[in-house]
């Protein structure tokens, strides 16, 4: 029961970073492969405030949301100078660099062997240690999400993001502002970071930077991409397929050495076979 | 006298990472491609090379069986890989997130089949101490500097001097006048991504020999190799092999004030000052 | 009064002096059609005008507002909006959608407004859908509203091309070969519509290549070669000058 409550609570935080992820990527079409790195942010952010500080996790929370919209805007900020093959050499070196962050600001993050002991939070009198307690939260967690997502994608500013998408020149034509349509796109895909990773932090009360590398944004993306992108549907088939995945993999009889990579080496094919077959993903639209 | 061995070092380094920024310059600037895997192409070729070495082939052999395969992983990669996402008419991001998942494919796969672990060649003279002028160069470090400007002369007589460097300058400024003029661009493509990652294969197995092999590292090199093209002003072999060196080198004198895990940081802010005030490359004309 | 007054633009690109001290004027309600051989710069003073591209020295005067080095869409709002050559419209989304892109004052445009005033968002949503509706029926694509744009005929999607223009409310409006490509009826129609938008006092500046068309619908000619503005007059006196039929007619035959 327990294993499948995990499963569920992981899934609910995936499909947060989904569609943040798809927020920027697929609606927006800025390719950043360095969202993992904004998801570690919310994660060790959150986690050290309420492990070291004694800060209570709601306000932790806030802070953590804060701090990742922050980062995001700054780091889409080349994008709004330098466009498409420049940007992602922005985004990958944003993700070396903070991968270097969390590896080597020992005294904030751990280290290499990362923040243990992370509390788990208090909501109402009850621990939510129990994953039964703990999937109320990330469930609310996603229910708000998924509500202001739909929001957003039927408003005007969905209609915007959309729009940069196919051609910002004719977005500019018409008199609307492409520079203050990506920055918000950026914050609000920070706002989803900065939950998820809080959540995350406190689910598993241990994070490393093992899962906020390359090999993670890569995840990320590929999530994006099977589920398919543009759409609700697209973020949440995506995560809940590939989180099922390794699950799925530990049935299988092979050495854990070689575990990781098999893993990594079936979302790359996943990239590759739904971008020459069916760019749409699963559930999304043309990207 | 630190300083002077940091600089000769940057210098010569600077080889190495130039070698690998003109055959991605030359895959660039042609083809308008960003070609992410060209990670994976690097990575494949020290793997190559350590193979025939452990079958036994004698070191330079391998070395050109090695460049060999590299060629051919490249022409197969534009030929069955790029060109029937063209033709399904693949949108640029469709078109870089399946060179993505190519990276991971192959990243992967070579962890699944050589493992995470740090391979090394069992013989290696590259270690080999000889004093030049006071410095002690190593044998690898003239085999760097040999290394990086043989392949600089040799896209340069290619490009200037021979048929096929006439069409790949045809096509690379237009494509489309080029196929009127009975030159065809899907081939020249293929020749270009065959040419670029032959050469990529000699700094991959040199810093291989220096440093070991590993799956993951590729992508590392790539990008401070492309920050060499862009700063450059992209598209001149020649401004992206000079900025490697004056990266190389800066980087390495970073290393006076900075400590060696954080010099990922000192490359990336430098480039982002440099998008910030001339986004159009070092060499390009002010505007 | 001049409504628009550009005064010696100079633009160059590398070796290419595309537009050289180029100065005219177009009077409020008129129709003035900008013609002259490819490559005089019909298209880079259109860049110039909307600010996508910063002249290299001159300047542009609308209703006596200074209005080079603003950003396109400060000059949208201005009240200049332009079409493209090559259309350059949202092929991925609904007719209506391109229009309602294009309307000013948008609420719901951020995304705190958005997410937290989603009922205002919505209802201040269908009543610019009205505005909207109405450069629908201007240009006859009622019918498509729902369909995605790249179902569209080229024509159809020409027609959307100059409604989004409509629709964001400005004056001015610059158009880039309205009538390129069209079948003789669709033809008819494009220059009935450019004469209503003239009677509903909107000034047009078009490029345009076709004779005939310039003929029946320009109040002004401006003729541009090699980035100089060679003549301006009507379309009558325009054709009768042979020398700048020379030009025009040897860049194309010749």
């Amino acid at each position: 029961m327990d294993f499948f409550l995990s499963y569920i609570i992981l899934a609910e935080i995936y499909i947060l970073l989904a569609l943040s992820t798809n927020l920027l990527v697929g609606i927006t079409g800025i390719f950043s492969v360095s969202q993992a790195a904004v998801f570690g942010v919310g994660a060790y952010v959150c986690s050290s405030l309420t492990l070291n500080e004694g800060w209570p996790f709601g306000v932790a929370l806030l802070a953590a949301i804060v701090c990742c919209v922050v980062i995001n805007v700054l780091l889409s900020l080349p994008s709004l100078r330098v466009s498409g093959d420049y940007f992602i050499v922005t985004s990958f070196g944003i993700q070396f660099l903070c991968t270097a962050v969390f590896e080597n600001w020992s005294s904030a993050t751990g280290g290499t062997s990362g923040l243990p002991g992370i509390p788990t939070p208090q909501i109402f009198g009850l621990h939510t240690e129990e994953p039964a307690y703990f999937v109320w939260m990330s469930t609310f967690a996603l229910i708000i999400g998924c509500l202001c997502f739909q929001l957003v994608l039927r408003s005007p500013f969905g209609r915007l993001l959309g729009a940069i998408r196919e051609d910002e020149i004719a977005v500019a034509a018409i008199g609307r502002n492409v520079l203050r349509g990506k920055i918000n796109a950026a914050a609000l895909s920070g706002a989803y970071s900065g939950v998820a990773g809080s959540l995350y932090g406190a689910f598993l009360s241990f994070i490393d930077p093992s899962s906020f590398d390359m090999q993670a944004s890569i995840l990320l993306v590929s999530m994006v991409v099977v589920g398919g992108a543009r759409t609700m549907a697209g973020s949440i088939i995506g995560p809940a397929f590939l989180i099922g995945l390794p699950q799925l993999l530990a049935f299988v009889n092979i050495s854990s050495s070689i575990a990781g990579p098999l893993r990594q080496l079936v979302y790359g094919v996943l990239l590759v076979v739904f971008m020459l077959f069916r760019p749409s993903g699963l559930a999304g639209k043309r990207l | 006298m630190l300083a002077l061995q940091l600089l000769v070092d940057g210098i010569i380094n600077g080889c190495v990472l130039g070698t690998i920024s003109i055959s991605f310059t030359l895959i660039y600037s042609t083809t308008r491609m960003f070609h992410v895997a060209h990670a994976g192409v690097f990575t494949l070729g020290a793997y190559f090379v350590w193979t025939f070495v452990q079958a036994g082939v004698p070191g330079p052999v391998a070395v050109v069986l090695g460049v060999a395969c590299c060629m051919a992983v490249g022409a197969a990669i534009q030929r069955y890989f790029y060109q029937p996402l063209a033709a399904r008419n693949a949108t640029p991001l469709v078109v870089m997130i399946a060179s993505l998942g190519l990276l991971a494919i192959i990243e992967n796969g070579i962890a699944a089949v050589y493992s995470q672990n740090v391979l090394t060649f069992s013989e290696w003279w590259g270690k080999a101490v000889v004093p030049v002028g006071g410095l002690p160069i190593t044998g690898a470090q003239i085999l760097s500097v040999v290394m990086g400007l043989g392949a600089y002369a040799f896209l340069r007589v290619l490009s200037q001097r021979t048929l096929l460097g006439r069409k790949i300058r045809a096509v690379a400024s237009n494509p489309f006048l080029a196929e009127i003029a009975q030159v065809k661009p899907k081939l020249v493509y293929i020749w270009v991504y065959a040419i670029g990652s032959m050469i990529v294969c000699l700094p991959s197995a040199l810093i291989a020999a220096e440093f070991g092999l590993r799956p993951y590292n590729g992508l590392l090199y790539l990008i401070n190799a492309s920050i060499a093209m862009i700063a450059s002003g992209l598209g001149s072999i020649t401004g992206a092999f000079v900025v490697s060196i004056l990266l190389a080198v800066l980087q390495n004198l970073s290393l006076l004030i900075v400590p060696s895990q954080w010099s990922i940081g000192v490359t990336f802010i430098l480039f982002i000052l440099l998008m910030l005030f001339r986004p159009r490359g070092l060499f390009a004309p002010a505007r | 009064m001049a409504y628009v007054v550009v005064d010696g633009i100079s633009v160059r690109f590398g070796g290419l002096q595309a537009l050289d001290s180029c100065s005219f004027s177009i009077k409020e309600g008129e129709i003035t059609c900008l013609v002259g051989p490819n490559g005089a710069g019909k298209t880079t003073i259109f860049n110039a005008v909307t600010g996508f591209l910063k002249p290299d020295a001159g300047t542009v005067r609308f209703r006596d507002r200074l209005i080079t080095g603003l950003k396109p869409q400060a000059i949208v709002r201005a009240g200049i909006a332009r079409t493209f050559q090559n259309l350059r419209l949202f092929t991925e989304m609904s007719v209506l959608d391109n229009l309602m892109l294009a309307l000013p004052e948008q609420f719901g445009e951020e995304p705190l407004t958005a997410i937290f005033r989603p009922i205002r968002t919505q209802k201040l949503g269908r009543e610019r859908g009205r505005v909207a509706e109405r450069a629908l029926a201007e240009t006859g694509l009622t019918a498509r509203a729902h369909d995605l744009v790249r179902n569209l005929s080229y024509g159809e999607q020409k027609m959307l091309s100059i409604a989004r223009v409509l629709a964001t409310g400005a004056d001015l409006l610059l158009l880039d070969e309205p009538a390129s490509g069209l079948d003789a009826e669709a033809l008819d129609g494009a220059m009935a519509l450019l004469r209503r938008l003239q009677a509903e006092g909107k000034t047009l500046l078009v490029v345009e290549h076709n004779t005939r068309v310039v003929q029946r619908i320009a109040d002004t000619v401006m003729f541009l070669h090699q980035g100089r503005l060679l003549a301006q007059g009507s379309p009558d006196e325009i054709t009768r000058d042979p020398h700048l039929t020379e030009i025009y007619f040897g860049g194309v035959l010749g």
